[in-house]
């Protein structure tokens, strides 16, 4: 019996596991010439392979790195270099808000590891799977140690090769990322909130484009949308997720 | 050690505050205020609408397009299909225009 118990447990731990390799799979596409792009340059500006895979490793998120290199270069201070660093993640502040009420299943230790890991599509990914059944170790982790690989070795061969990839965008790659999250979002759109919050949330992020340009889209475009869901009126106990359909 | 690595150490370690910040805050609290609780349960499609939604005027013509029927195709379609069937219209279109 508990044999076969454990064959069965062996079933569902694979599951998660090939979940979470077949999620992340579309995003490796595009995060891997983008990795590609920064070995490239990061060797290109001057540093070494070690600063500019140490970068990568502790920091691991891209579009604040190429930030920080372009500053930088035209030798900015340091804590301007910082604080531009901190602009373009702070998203990961209410990731971590919204994301850590789904780690019941995570030992202290292991909190701190996911938190390390939570990146644009794995807090996408973690969510949507979240909504469906309880988050996994064994999902979130595969998912985000494959991220975290796919990204030191598309440094690595980046910076040893140059980007092998000359134009990403023949390909389209450089639409994969957008349209991730567009398709990861829509997964959402039976939230009550759902509709207001992302039209909301669509609307600032491109007028804050167009009359300030990024980074700051994100961050004011995701506090207006949440804005609007706290305005709106609470659900009665119990019904936080609603199940109907609205589109 | 060098100016570079103490960049490398103080932004990893800033960026891992903002990665588990949030957690923190929001542990401290306690029971969450209704209002609270459905302000977080919109942070997944308040945050990354931001981050495609610019392309509508960042993006050229076969990008804007694509995203306004991946929109549709991903009320039908698993998030891999709609993917794939957007870069690769995206790329055909670029590749047609030149």
């Amino acid at each position: 019996m508990s044999q076969t118990r454990s064959s069965d447990l062996h079933q569902l731990a694979g599951s998660e596991i090939e979940a979470a390799l077949r999620q992340v799979f579309p995003v490796f596409l595009a995060v891997f010439p983008f990795g590609m792009v920064y070995g490239a340059i990061a060797l290109g500006d001057g540093l070494t392979l070690l600063e500019a895979m140490g970068f990568s490793a502790t920091v691991f998120a891209g579009a604040s790195q190429l930030a920080a290199l372009q500053l930088i270069g035209i030798g900015a201070p340091v804590w301007t270099v910082l604080l531009t660093v901190f602009a373009l993640n702070f998203r990961h502040i209410l990731y971590s808000a919204s994301i850590g009420r789904h780690l019941t299943r995570f030992s202290p230790a292991a909190k701190a590891a996911a938190f390390f890991l939570l990146v644009d599509p794995i807090f996408g990914a973690a969510e949507a799977r979240a909504a469906e059944r309880p988050l996994t170790k064994r999902y979130y982790f595969t998912y985000g140690m494959a991220l975290y690989i796919c990204w030191l070795a598309s440094t690595l061969i980046g910076a040893l090769f140059g980007s092998l990839i000359e134009e990403p965008e023949a390909f389209g790659l450089d639409f994969v990322l957008p349209v991730y999250f567009l398709a990861l979002v829509m997964t959402f759109r039976s939230r009550r909130t759902f509709w207001p919050v992302a039209g909301t949330s669509a609307i600032v992020s491109i007028a804050v484009t167009y009359v300030i340009g990024p980074p700051w889209h994100v961050t004011l475009g995701a506090l207006a949308g949440i804005a609007v869901a706290a305005a709106m009126k609470p659900p009665e106990r119990g019904e936080t997720h609603s199940t109907e359909k609205e589109a | 050690m060098s100016e570079f690595w103490i960049i490398v150490v103080l932004a990893g370690l800033l960026t891992y505050v903002t990665r588990f910040g949030g957690y923190i805050l929001i542990s401290r609290i306690g029971r969450l205020p209704p209002r609270l609780e459905a302000a977080l349960d919109a942070v997944p499609a308040a945050v990354l609408t931001t981050i495609f939604a610019p392309v509508l005027i960042t993006g050229d013509w076969p990008e804007r397009i694509a995203l306004v029927i991946c929109g549709l195709l991903a009320l039908r379609l698993p998030l891999i299909v709609t993917v794939a069937v957007g870069a690769t219209g995206v790329a055909l279109t670029r590749a047609l225009i030149g």
